[in-house]
């Protein structure tokens, strides 16, 4: 399990133990973690699932010209250098005891 | 089980809606053979559970219409299909390529109405400006003026025809043999070059589409991408011209409009509901529903559900940001969404407000908003001062 630490917008964190191999979204999603939309599922064609990793592991950072980097132009919450897409983020342990925070607004 | 007079239904579903989500949120209609899901929390379950909730629906009214098609397709055979056809609806897309050709169509249908005075912002204003867009953008050329209009409502009509109406079904006939002999013209075309529009993406794809799943493609997109968005339009610019606060608001600043297409979307949702097929048991809101059994999902219901959006029958765009469920969610979560927000949110009501001055409802205008499985406004007649 990867254990990894969401700040929510409210000031409050939350730790939780993902399964390795799925999106950092559906980790996200299924631990009940709230403020990730997501609202296509995982497709990356809503910008609803946004996250800003605190790293700066240039390994995680978005690539560029990928349709996850065309997204996050649209994003509800300003993008950021740290700016991702938590659906396009696989879960594995280049995340172990990584924060991600949620931004303050998805739609 | 619940019995539901169309009609009604057709008049005003949102009473019906209410009372299913207080009373019996998961309730089977036998007149249309499925069990109707009316909460937002429930239908965000099943959206997100697209192995269990099946796009592929037997005997589908949408295949009926259009033939096999990305809407009712899963998995592997509906991504291939989408990620062919996506790429020009994308965001940057929209802004870097759409935005110029859009303001161009916007400026000419603008140009030609401002002297007259008077008309029907739904017929006059955006439905030829619309068609101008979705032609671009599909790549189609030479309609004429209110043919796609005419084409997407009888696909849609055909589409949520679950009365059986054989008229309905001959004018869907109709509507698709002239669209694939469009669609043919434009694949010749672009074989040859390729441009930015969705035809030639389904054509130079990866994984290229061949000519009837093109044609077939198309007709999805033209039936969602004239109805739904005239209905958005009209939504947004009736509450504009009856609230003059909020058209004070928007005037001073336009980027507003944003929000009145979201409320828009979410208060009167364009597409009120869309079916499901249940590949394996599953529960919900303490009902079991068999492997095999259809459901609906019925958006324009959640988006009314005050267990998540206060005083949901009400249209506000200050209220706090709610994540509708008009686009739909999960994999088929809307294609043109952000092609709508452009030139709906963007452009359309912006222009129309600034170029059309004293622009007011003609008196004694009563709107008629009909439809349950596609609703909006009708017409919305209008007057201004008319000038060169």
């Amino acid at each position: 399990m990867v254990k990894i630490n969401f700040t929510l917008p409210d000031g409050s964190t939350r730790a939780i133990d993902a399964a390795p191999g799925g999106s950092l979204m559906k980790a996200a999603t299924s631990h009940l973690v709230p403020g990730i939309v997501a609202e296509c599922g995982g497709n990356a064609s809503c910008a609803t699932c946004h996250v800003y990793l605190e790293t700066e592991d240039v390994a995680l950072a978005c690539p560029d010209g990928s349709v996850e980097d065309e997204m996050l132009d649209f994003t509800a919450s300003p993008r950021r250098a740290n700016s991702r897409l938590s659906c396009q983020v696989q879960v594995g342990d280049q995340l172990e005891g990584l924060t991600v925070e949620v931004p303050g607004a998805q739609v | 089980m619940v019995e539901l007079s169309l009609d009604d239904m057709s008049r005003d579903p949102y009473p019906m809606w209410a009372r299913l989500r207080a009373e019996a949120p998961v309730a089977y209609s036998p007149s249309l053979e499925r069990y109707l899901v009316t909460r937002y929390a429930d239908i965000v379950e099943l959206e997100k559970t697209p192995e269990v909730f099946s796009s592929r629906e037997e005997d589908s009214l949408l295949t009926r219409v259009v033939g096999h098609n990305m809407l009712r397709e899963d998995n592997a055979p509906h991504h291939r299909i989408r990620s062919a056809a996506e790429p020009p609806t994308r965001p940057r897309q929209v802004r870097d390529i759409w935005s110029t050709a859009f303001a161009t169509n916007c400026g000419r249908v603008l140009e030609d109405l401002a002297p007259r005075g008077r008309g029907d912002l739904i017929a006059d204003f955006i439905s030829p400006l619309v068609e101008l867009n979705l032609a671009a953008v599909l790549g189609i050329g030479g309609v004429p003026r209110g043919t796609m209009t005419q084409w997407s409502a009888h696909m849609m009509a055909g589409n949520g025809n679950y009365a059986d109406d054989q008229e309905i079904w001959a004018r869907a006939k109709a509507a698709t043999a002239e669209i694939d002999e469009y669609v043919r013209l434009a694949v010749d075309r672009v074989q040859g070059s390729a441009d930015d529009s969705i035809i030639s993406a389904m054509v130079h794809a990866d994984d290229p589409l061949p000519l009837d799943e093109v044609q077939n493609n198309v007709k999805v997109i033209i039936g969602g991408g004239i109805n739904e968005p005239l209905h958005v339009f009209g939504t947004g610019a009736w509450q504009a011209l009856t609230d003059p606060a909020l058209r004070a608001r928007l005037v001073d600043d336009p980027a507003l409009w944003r929000k009145v297409f979201e409320e828009s979307a979410r208060w009167i949702s364009p597409i009120g509901l869309y079916p499901r097929q249940v590949l394996s048991e599953y529960e919900v809101a303490g009902i079991r529903l068999p492997a095999g059994s259809r459901v609906a999902l019925v958006i324009g219901s959640g988006n009314r559900d005050s267990a998540v959006i206060q005083n949901a029958d009400v249209f506000d765009i200050d209220r706090e940001p709610v994540a509708h469920l008009a686009f739909g969610g999960g994999p088929h979560f809307c294609m043109g969404a952000w092609v709508a927000r452009h030139q709906i949110g963007a452009l359309a009501w912006p222009a129309v407000f600034d170029r059309l001055r004293g622009l007011r409802l003609v008196e004694g205008f009563e709107p008629e908003i009909s439809g349950w499985v596609f609703r909006g406004l009708k017409s919305l007649p209008v007057e201004w001062e008319a000038v060169g």
